[in-house]
C-alpha cells in the first residue's frame, strides 16, 4: 500500500515538477486532441451533407393516360410491396395541374382545353438502394409494367454524386487519419521530451535498486494525467468554439454543430489513452 | 563476498580491465588507485553490474555476473551502496526525499522509512538539513547525503567513485573519516581514487593498484 501510494503521489508530483516541459506537453496534447475533435466533426458533417443530397434523389413514374383507376390502384399496391421503396407519393392529373399552376403561374386549362398531365408516382429509395446500380435495376422492372408510360430520374446526378462522394469520403477519412496519426506522434514525442528532460531521475533510480516497474509507474501516471488534462483543455476549447458558432455565427454560416456529451467524453478518453500509451512507449526507451 | 575471477571487460577501445583476479571480504576497506583511465570505475561498475565481463565472472555474494537476469539487478543494487563524484542527487527533491527514495524503491513501510532516514541523516551530521534541497547544500554536505542514501538500505558494501573529486582537502578528510567510521561498523567500503593522501588516513586499508586495466599490486 505504501508503495502504491508513493508511486501515485510521485506521478502527480512529477507533473508539477516537470513545470515547463509538462505544461508544453499538455498544450501539445490539447492541440492534437483539437485536431482530432475538429477533424471528426468536419468528416462526419461532410459525409452527412453528401448523404442528405443523396436522400433528395427520387424517381418520377408517369402512368399511361389510358390506365384505369383499378390499374393505378394495382400499380400503387405493387409499389407499396417493393422493399426497396422508402417513400411513395401519388400525384393525380388534378394535383399535377395544381402543381403546374404553382410552378409556372398559369392554369393549364387556360392554355389547353383539357388536362394533358398524366397521373404519376414519385418514389424515393431506402438509403442502401440510393445508388446507380440499384436504381437502374428497379427502373427497368418498373418500366416493363404495362401501366407505366415513362420513368424520369436524374441519372447524371447519381453518377456525379457517386464519383464525388468517393473522392470526398476518401479525402475526409484520409485527413482524419492523418490528423489522428499526427496527434499520436505529437503526444508521444512531447511526453518523450518531458521524460528526456528528467533522465537523471531514471539513472538515479536504477542506481539505488529500483525495479523497472517502480521507475515506470510514476512516469506513466504523469503521462496519463498530461493526456487527461490536455484533452480536458481541448474539450473546453472545442465546446467554447461550437457554442460561439451556434450562438453568433449560425445564421452567417448556415451551419449548426450538433455534438452530444459522448463526443466530449470520447475526446477525454482518447487524450487520456494517448497519454497513457505515449508515456509507456517513451519510458520503455529510456529503461533499456 | 566479492570475487573477480579472470574478469575481462572492454567496453570501449583501449578502456576496460583485463584478467582481474581478486577477492574482497566482508567488512574490508579497500582503496582502488591508479591514474585516470586505469580502470578503477570499470571495476566499480562491474561490481554493481552496470557492466558485465566478456570473459570470466564477478561474484557478489549469491549474484553471479554470468547468470544474473536483468530483473535481478535491482536486488543486487539494494545490497550495494554507491556514491559518486557528481553526487547524482535529485535536485527537485529535498534531502529527506532523496534518501527516502532508496527505501521506497526497496518497498519499505512509511514508518520505517521515516525512522531510518532521520537516523542515518543524524549519523552523517545532516539532521538539521532534512528539508533543504541539494542546491542549497555545500559539496561536502551533498556528498554526505549520497552517503546517507547509500547507507540507509544497509548495504553489504559501499562503493565510492572519486568521492572527494569535487571537495576541498579539509572536507575530503572529513569524508574519508566518515567512510572509515562506517567501515568500523561492519560495512565493506571500496573507494576508487587517485588521491594518495587519502589512503594514509585509513590505516590497515587494503590497496589495489591498477594501470591500463591490469592489477599492478595488491595488498
Amino acid at each position: 500500500m505504501t508503495i502504491l501510494w508513493f508511486l501515485f503521489k510521485e506521478g502527480f508530483k512529477g507533473l508539477i515538477r516537470s513545470k515547463y516541459s509538462g505544461a508544453f506537453s499538455i498544450i501539445i496534447i490539447a492541440i492534437s486532441i483539437m485536431l482530432v475533435g475538429f477533424g471528426y466533426v468536419i468528416a462526419r458533417d461532410t459525409l452527412f451533407m453528401v448523404e442528405n443530397i443523396r436522400a433528395q434523389f427520387d424517381v418520377d413514374i408517369f402512368i399511361k393516360q389510358t390506365a384505369s383507376r383499378d390499374d393505378i390502384a394495382a400499380f400503387d399496391a405493387k409499389l407499396k410491396k417493393m422493399n426497396e421503396i422508402d417513400h411513395l407519393i401519388y400525384i393525380s392529373p388534378e394535383e399535377a395541374a395544381k402543381k403546374f399552376k404553382n410552378e409556372f403561374g398559369e392554369d393549364i386549362f387556360d392554355i389547353l382545353d383539357y388536362n394533358p398531365l398524366p397521373p404519376s408516382f414519385t418514389i424515393s429509395f431506402k438509403p442502401i438502394y440510393r445508388n446507380l446500380i440499384s436504381v437502374e435495376a428497379i427502373a427497368n422492372i418498373l418500366q416493363s409494367d404495362p401501366v407505366v408510360d415513362e420513368l424520369k430520374y436524374r441519372k447524371n446526378f447519381l453518377i456525379i454524386l457517386e464519383k464525388y462522394q468517393r473522392i470526398i469520403l476518401f479525402t475526409v477519412l484520409g485527413i482524419f487519419a492523418v490528423l489522428t496519426l499526427i496527434s499520436i506522434i505529437l503526444t508521444s514525442n512531447s511526453i518523450k521530451m518531458t521524460i528526456f528532460a528528467r533522465q537523471d531521475i531514471i539513472s538515479t533510480m536504477k542506481l539505488i535498486g529500483a525495479t523497472n516497474r517502480f521507475i515506470k509507474i510514476p512516469f506513466v501516471i504523469e503521462g496519463t494525467l498530461e493526456g487527461g488534462l490536455g484533452s480536458l483543455v481541448a474539450a473546453l476549447i472545442i465546446y467554447g468554439m461550437f457554442y460561439l458558432q451556434n450562438t453568433y455565427f449560425q445564421s452567417f454560416l448556415d451551419y449548426t454543430v450538433v455534438v452530444s456529451y459522448r463526443y466530449y467524453v470520447a475526446l477525454l478518453i482518447l487524450g487520456t489513452f494517448l497519454g497513457w500509451i505515449g508515456s509507456r512507449r517513451a519510458i520503455r526507451k529510456f529503461l533499456h | 563476498m566479492i570475487s573477480f575471477i579472470n574478469a575481462n571487460c572492454t567496453f570501449r577501445k583501449n578502456a576496460g580491465v583485463k584478467n582481474l583476479n581478486f577477492s574482497i571480504e566482508d567488512g574490508e576497506f579497500v582503496f582502488l588507485t591508479g591514474p585516470s583511465g586505469a580502470g578503477k570505475s570499470t571495476i566499480l561498475r562491474l561490481i554493481y553490474m552496470d557492466l558485465f565481463p566478456e570473459k570470466g565472472k564477478v561474484l557478489i555474494r549469491d549474484f553471479d555476473s554470468t547468470r544474473i537476469r536483468d530483473r535481478e539487478i535491482p536486488f543486487l543494487r539494494r545490497k550495494v551502496g554507491m556514491i559518486f563524484q557528481d553526487y547524482q542527487l535529485l535536485k527537485d527533491r529535498n534531502v529527506y526525499q532523496n534518501v527516502a527514495l532508496a527505501l521506497y524503491a526497496s518497498h519499505y513501510k512509511t514508518r520505517e522509512i521515516k525512522s531510518r532516514v532521520y537516523n542515518i541523516l543524524n549519523q552523517v551530521g545532516l539532521g538539521h538539513r532534512v528539508h533543504h534541497r541539494p542546491t542549497e547544500l555545500s559539496g561536502g554536505e551533498q556528498q554526505r547525503v549520497t552517503i546517507a542514501r547509500a547507507l540507509v538500505k544497509e548495504p553489504i558494501v559501499l562503493l565510492a567513485d572519486e568521492p572527494t573529486g569535487n571537495l576541498d582537502p579539509r572536507v575530503s578528510i572529513e569524508l574519508i573519516n566518515l567512510l572509515n567510521k562506517i567501515n568500523k561498523k561492519g560495512t565493506a567500503v571500496i573507494v576508487a581514487t587517485h588521491n594518495y593522501s587519502l589512503i594514509q588516513r585509513v590505516p590497515g586499508a587494503r590497496l589495489i593498484q591498477i594501470n591500463e586495466g591490469e592489477i599492478i599490486s595488491i595488498t
